[in-house]
């Protein structure tokens, strides 16, 4: 058994699969980081649209509700499938790879706008109503006041959520997006063990996740509000 | 190439597909007290267990919650069998969760214990409590209030976790809506009945959590 999988080594690492594999990983990595910019700044516009008062935003406030609330209880690739079928069914000619970009970005624009919530919700009440009385706008309320003291809370969480992102996109590969889970699929059906494949597969995705981990600690230690 | 939206073709199924999704909720169940107790072992050993026991700990938790669930259950169902181990798909994905969950449970309930701080322990030895009247009195019901909510979200992301299993022919929800799709070609209608059930589903856990977090451990918290 190992002897087979040792003298197998020196075959799957050759040139052209190293290549492939990096390839692969950069599209994981691409995914994960386009979906989760663009899904920062969604899911920004969906908490400020969730805070918002007065019976005159109960429309938008209850959009941003229902979207929320949808992404974050349907399972990836229950969305990933609607996504693709709804866009084929509308004759929309996307590649695949831009099937599960609209995907990740409508997910982490769900998840985002609860963990900025929760930062938003998280600065005292007399801050807004000390804003109030200075007569800000809203935008000016957010950009001056609440902002730089949300932040703090938001920053860790998100990160954390960046990170398990990364894993999520997994996922797409069952959509044929050529990622590195899929990648490990195709290397397999060549004929490669598949502990020698998916173990590889699984070492790059601890190599693109671990140092980001590390840092998001940091971060967490350096941003920690102290409670006591 | 027109597609019209027919949902009378597949609301025959929704019985079928709810009897997958009593599926996948037994898999979330279990895979979630499986990694309950590893999570239990694991936060044990990682805080009062020797170095080495420590470092093992550490590199599972650290390697499980690094890789994609999807991932290592690949590796489970295909890397298994060449050690002359076969399990079904059911098994394996079985497996496969329950020990990502040991791992999230493993920092979860670690983090638990280091929340117990030591000003209370000494405060209980200062009312005269025994040992186990401070764990019963001090320890469990800080312990239930802070490990709750984490809990309960675990559970929650399981659930959804579990549509992973669909990729290896487990016949739960989504493995049921995949094959409705196959018989009827209906995808855009069966993936939202799909998508509505599973929002359902973890709607109810949420609430069943939430008034269980009430009633036992007085844990404040809302659903939505």
């Amino acid at each position: 058994m190992w002897a087979s999988l040792l003298e197998e080594i020196p075959r799957f690492f050759t040139y052209y699969n190293l290549i492939f594999l990096l390839q692969a990983g950069a599209r994981t990595i691409g995914l994960s980081a386009i979906g989760c910019i663009i899904g920062f700044v969604t899911g920004f516009f969906l908490a400020i649209m969730r805070v918002s008062r007065g019976r005159s935003f109960l429309p938008i406030r209850l959009f941003s509700i229902n979207f929320v609330e949808f992404f974050r209880r349907v399972p990836f690739l229950v969305t990933l499938m609607l996504v693709f079928f709804i866009c084929q069914a509308a004759n929309l000619q996307f590649s695949v790879f831009t099937v599960s970009m609209i995907t990740v970005c409508l997910i982490a624009s769900g998840f985002i706008a609860e963990i900025v919530r929760a930062g938003i919700e998280s600065v005292n009440v007399t801050q807004w109503e000390a804003a109030d009385v200075l007569n800000f706008t809203l935008a000016e309320k957010l950009r001056l006041v609440i902002i730089p003291q949300a932040w703090k809370v938001i920053l860790a969480p998100v990160f954390s959520f960046f990170l398990s992102f990364i894993k999520d996109t997994a996922l797409a590969s069952q959509i044929g997006v050529i990622e590195l889970t899929y990648s490990g699929k195709v290397l397999n059906n060549k004929g490669f063990s598949a502990i020698l494949v998916f173990g590889t597969i699984l070492i790059m995705y601890f190599i693109i996740s671990y140092p980001l981990a590390l840092f998001g600690r940091w971060m967490e230690r350096k941003f920690a509000i102290s409670k006591h | 190439m027109h597609y019209t939206i027919h949902f009378s073709q597949v609301l025959k199924y929704i019985p079928y597909l709810i009897g997958g999704a009593w599926l996948s909720f037994q898999i979330a169940f279990l895979a979630f007290c499986g990694g309950m107790v590893i999570g239990l072992a694991g936060a044990i050993a990682k805080t009062y267990g020797n170095r080495v026991l420590q470092v093992l700990v550490n590199g599972y938790v650290t390697f499980f919650t690094n890789t994609p669930q999807l991932v290592q259950i690949y590796f489970i169902f295909f890397g298994l069998p060449q050690f002359g181990i076969v399990l079904s798909s059911y098994e394996t994905v079985l497996v496969g969760m329950t020990l990502n969950a040991g791992a999230y449970a493993t920092e979860i309930q670690r983090a638990g214990f280091l929340s117990v701080r030591r000003s209370e322990l000494e405060a209980a030895e200062t009312l005269g409590m025994s040992f186990l009247q401070s764990v019963r009195y001090v320890i469990l019901p800080h312990l239930s209030k802070t490990l709750y909510p984490p809990f309960s979200n675990l559970y929650i992301i399981m659930t959804l976790g579990t549509s992973m299993a669909a990729i290896f022919g487990v016949e739960e929800l989504t493995g049921r809506a995949f094959n409705v799709d196959a018989i009827t070609f209906r995808p855009v209608e069966i993936f939202s009945i799909t998508a509505g059930l599973y929002i359902l589903i973890t709607i109810a856990a949420s609430f069943i959590l939430l008034y269980l977090g009430r009633w036992l451990f007085r844990v404040k918290g809302k659903v939505f």
